[in-house]
């Protein structure tokens, strides 16, 4: 009897921590709110930067519903018709394409440097997990809203990564060598990517995943709100400065600068000039496939160690590395942030080396000339 | 005659007397650079009118000078519709507001016993003038509409060949008869500026929003409370006129620039019959192509046996692509023995379609990752990032009456028998058995 | 029908010389390490040959006529339009003559200093044989060296760019101080 209440007092503790309602007054959050100034101090404002990258996502996603067709026939021509005929139509389409880009930098700058500020210490872990869970949000967003356009790279490369899925079923045993298949299909919604899956594709990527999105979102900001910033270096900073209006004005001038750059980029400098143009006209189900189809850049981190090391090899890696970031706060609760500094320094150099050299690296790798 | 002296001589004559009048005035007695207000003898009614007189005023000069000095420049703003419509609605707001506020600063002289106390003959006069010009100003822009967009063009070679000491009044003399009063009263205005207490307008307190707060100290202890107090609600007055300013600015420029875009994007776009015959056309092809891929998938499930090509079509060097019975791409190839080899073209790696040139070895290459598959076995080669094999379709032969000749299933066991004479007439169909 | 004809004419014209050009498309890929295809001259991406809308097989009477007479084009400044020849496959037509283009097969980097220098069909300010050697389709405004497409870009767009940074630049101004503002009175309270 004694035994089972403490245990729900211990979890009513434990939950009242981590989420302090109490905290929810104009005092705490407004007039008396401080952020701690120090050498890291820089990063306190990439969780900014993502969200305005969001917002300019939500707001050029609207304006590209009005014309979007999501049906096979229509979806390209509709697409061509937005970039070409429509005023500001290029602009438009445009700045979804590099905000998203910017979103999902930011998002990873955000993540590692939280990380490395252990802002996932007691009591933040909730936050650490609605941003885990905002991070596959925000790939699958990337990933379904990829298909949309309809054209060779975008239906190709997505085979491809449901093709991977399938692959796994090849290291499972018995029955279960079945479900990979059976979840590609369920994502697919019929035999080879087509109607089904643009329909499924076009629902999650503007509705199912944006509701889930803002959900996730309100969670974690709020909880940002209640807990304030973390000290972020291990001895705490003597210096603070108030929240508002000094910290708030800092970031408000930042996304400023930020959201002209990506303007400025987006008015001038096409996506897809980075890429060949076969790879962009529409898909023909009956033709050859062109060369150069791969998934986004943000994935090549996934993309070309598959390329490259055995699939188990890989597969295993994926994992271990899921499970190592949602139990983040319990696997590195008593890490110093000097370790964790030089472990989100390693990651950050993996994923810029596979990014940007991925290519080469395979290219070696095959003894294939490019 | 008359107009020479109104348009070359006058200005000439005011601008001078401006310059050197208000200078020797502000030598000889500057502290009647004043606008010798009369705010402590009457406040609430001064307020209301010399408040909106000047706002009113400041955005007609303001729009004026600008027009006059930048021409090119303000002809490609007024350009833009909204622009344009931003000007005439504020210039005539300004104007109304102006009149208005002269009407009022003039009957509260005459109906104030204080006021009427201190009420000279040159102060009324001056809002006489003013309200004369404005006036007049006013009547241009409705019986001589869009001024904002002839003005620059017309008066604008006008006022630069003034002050370029090449003066050219030919511009004012076909001008009808309210734009050259406007013109004229103006330097009359001009003419009369350093006599009056217009001079106030010299002596602009642009400073006020850069200087810092001026601290006084007093040494009573309410005197000093009561003056921080004013000094933050000063502060306060500052930022909020910053803010304003800022904000306004921006959404100024952004409804300038930005809002006609915005507002564009929504309206039915602006194609030419060229452009939309051309656009429809390629929907139009989508949708045949879409109806061909059902019909396709149509014939896949309704009929037993599909036709793929004439054999004698086939060759060795080149497949065929078609689709089989699993919608999949495929390939078809007529080997050494004149006999067709079909294997599926999905390419077991990741899917791609495999390409349908055959190399010297007898390979196909799958363009994505590399792996070249041999026609025959369909192995892909060592190393290649496919492992599993491309698996063999079964096929049959029929003749030109449909009769089956020659079967082959995806194991490679052939049914019935073929002489080469039907072999080069035969027809390659792929069948549903086999699938 | 239509096969019959679209057969009948593939074998009279076949035997006259051939009309797919790989040798441009493999030099314009190598030396741009871009891959191109048909599509660049064309007007079907797999090329003028097939049995798709835009290829050989699908031309209508007409089209068929047009198609002869564009094969006759031997000398510059024809005049006509091919029809499985996009925009910049006319452009060399006409420019060059069939005659220079057989030639340039054979050195078909050549062919870039033979076309026009200042021709830029899609206005996106690089010249088409530039784009040809680029490897980027030259009708196509999006498509182009990333680097050079920002620079005309940014020049071409420069009223616009500047009118944003004023517009964004007052916004914050005027942001900035009404938050001070904000700040002023809630420490009143």
């Amino acid at each position: 009897m004694k035994d089972r209440k403490s245990k729900f007092l211990k979890l009513v503790t434990f939950l009242s921590e981590r989420m302090p309602i109490q905290k929810l007054s104009f005092e705490s959050m407004v007039t008396k709110k401080e952020v701690p100034v120090h050498r890291m101090s820089w990063a306190y404002y990439m969780g900014g930067l993502t969200l305005l990258f969001f917002l300019i996502q939500l707001g050029t996603g609207v304006f590209l519903l009005f014309y979007y067709q999501p049906t096979v026939s229509d979806a390209h021509a509709s697409v061509e018709y937005i970039t070409y005929f429509v005023n500001s139509g290029f602009l438009i389409r445009n700045l979804h394409t590099w905000s998203s880009s910017c979103m999902i930098l930011c998002l990873l700058a955000h993540m590692i440097t939280t990380f490395a500020m252990k802002a996932f210490a007691r009591p933040r872990e909730i936050t650490w997990l609605s941003g885990t869970m905002l991070l596959i949000l925000t790939f699958a967003f990337g990933f379904t809203g990829y298909l949309l356009p309809w054209h060779q790279i975008a239906v190709n490369a997505t085979k491809v990564v449901l093709q991977s899925i399938e692959e796994a079923g090849h290291y499972l045993p018995g029955i279960l060598s079945t479900l990979p298949s059976y979840i590609k299909e369920i994502i697919q919604g019929e035999a080879s990517v087509g109607q089904a899956t643009l329909s499924r594709f076009y629902a999650l990527h503007v509705v199912i995943l944006p509701l889930l999105f803002l959900a996730t979102l309100g969670s974690h900001v709020l909880s940002v709100q209640l807990h304030g910033m973390s000290q972020g270096v291990d001895t705490p900073s003597k210096k603070a400065e108030r929240f508002f209006p000094f910290f708030i004005l800092k970031d408000f001038w930042l996304w400023g600068v930020a959201f002209l750059i990506v303007f400025i980029l987006a008015l001038c400098l096409p996506f897809e000039s980075f890429y060949a143009y076969p790879l962009f006209e529409a898909y023909d189900a009956l033709g050859s496939t062109p060369e150069g189809i791969k998934p986004e850049w943000y994935f090549y981190f996934l993309y070309y160690p598959l390329e490259i090391l055995p699939f188990w090899m890989v597969m295993l890696g994926m994992t271990l590395s899921g499970i190592g970031l949602f139990l983040t706060p319990w696997i590195f609760k008593n890490t110093s942030r000097k370790a964790l500094s030089i472990i989100a320094l390693m990651i950050t150099a993996y994923l810029i080396i596979i990014t940007l050299f991925g290519q080469n690296i395979y290219d070696m790798f095959k003894g294939t000339t490019p | 005659m008359f107009d020479s002296f109104l348009f070359i001589g006058l200005p000439y004559v005011a601008i001078v007397f401006l310059l050197v009048g208000s200078i020797i005035r502000y030598k000889l007695r500057a502290f009647s650079y004043s606008s010798l207000s009369t705010q402590f003898l009457e406040n609430r009614w001064l307020a209301w009118a010399s408040l909106p007189w000047h706002f009113g005023i400041t955005l007609i000069l303001l729009g004026h000078v600008l027009a006059f000095a930048c021409p090119g420049i303000w002809s490609a703003l007024v350009s833009i519709p909204t622009f344009l419509t931003m000007v005439e609605a504020l210039g005539i707001l300004s104007s109304l507001l102006c009149l208005i506020s002269l009407m009022v600063l003039l009957i509260r002289r005459f109906v104030d016993a204080k006021l009427q106390a201190v009420t000279s003959h040159l102060d009324v006069l001056v809002l006489l003038i003013l309200f004369f010009q404005v006036f007049s100003g006013l009547m241009v822009a409705l019986h001589h509409r869009w001024g904002a967009a002839w003005a620059p063009g017309a008066l604008g070679p006008y006022i630069h060949s003034i002050f370029t000491f090449k003066p050219d009044a030919s511009f004012v003399k076909e001008m009808p008869p309210f734009v050259k009063i406007h013109i004229a009263s103006a330097w009359v205005l001009i003419l009369l500026f350093p006599l009056t207490r217009l001079v106030h307008a010299l002596a602009l307190p642009f400073h006020y929003f850069f200087r810092s707060p001026q601290k006084v100290v007093w040494n009573n202890t309410r005197s000093q409370i009561r003056f921080e107090q004013r000094i933050e609600s000063e502060n306060e007055r500052r930022l909020f006129l910053k803010a304003a300013f800022g904000t306004t600015a921006s959404a100024a420029l952004l409804s300038l620039g930005a809002l006609d875009k915005f507002l564009g994007y929504f309206l039915k776009q602006d194609l030419t019959n060229a452009e939309e015959a051309h656009l429809l056309s390629k929907k139009l092809q989508r949708l045949k192509q879409s109806a061909e891929e059902r019909e396709l998938e149509l014939e896949r499930m309704s009929k037993d046996s599909i036709f793929v090509a004439n054999l004698s079509d086939l060759s060795s060097a080149k497949g065929k692509y078609f689709i089989d019975y699993e919608m999949r791409p495929a390939l078809a190839f007529r080997d050494g023995q004149g006999l067709p080899i079909v294997l599926s073209a999905k390419c077991t790696h990741l899917g791609c379609t495999v390409g349908q040139d055959v190399d010297n070895q007898g390979r196909i290459l799958c363009p994505c990752h590399i792996s070249y598959f041999d026609i025959k076995t369909g192995q892909p080669n060592t190393g290649a990032p496919a492992k599993a094999p491309l698996p063999h379709l079964g096929w049959v032969l029929k003749d030109s009456q449909g009769h089956e000749l020659l079967a082959q299933d995806p194991d490679g066991r052939r049914e019935g028998a073929i002489n080469s004479s039907q072999l080069e007439n035969s027809l390659l169909f792929i069948v549903k058995r086999f699938s | 029908m239509k096969i019959i004809i679209s057969l009948f004419f593939l074998t009279v014209v076949f035997s006259t010389t051939v009309f797919a050009h790989p040798e441009f498309q493999r030099y314009s890929k190598s030396v741009s390490g871009r891959s191109v295809n048909c599509a660049m001259c064309h007007t079907h991406s797999d090329g003028p040959e097939g049995i798709k809308p835009d290829q050989i097989g699908s031309l209508s009477q007409e089209g068929l006529n047009a198609l002869g007479l564009a094969r006759q084009a031997y000398k510059p400044g024809w005049g006509g339009k091919s029809p499985i020849l996009n925009e910049f496959g006319n452009l060399i037509l006409n420019d060059l003559g069939k005659e220079k283009i057989l030639m340039l097969k054979q050195k078909p980097e050549l062919l870039a200093e033979a076309l026009s220098k200042t021709s830029d069909l899609d206005d996106d300010g690089i010249t088409d044989a530039q784009e040809y050697k680029d490897g980027t389709h030259p009708l196509n405004s999006m498509d182009g060296n990333p680097w050079k497409l920002f620079k005309n870009n940014l020049i071409k767009n420069r009223f616009h760019i500047l009118m944003i940074i004023l517009a964004t630049g007052t916004g914050l101004f005027g942001l900035y101080n009404t938050i001070l503002w904000l700040s002023i009175k809630t420490g009143k309270e």
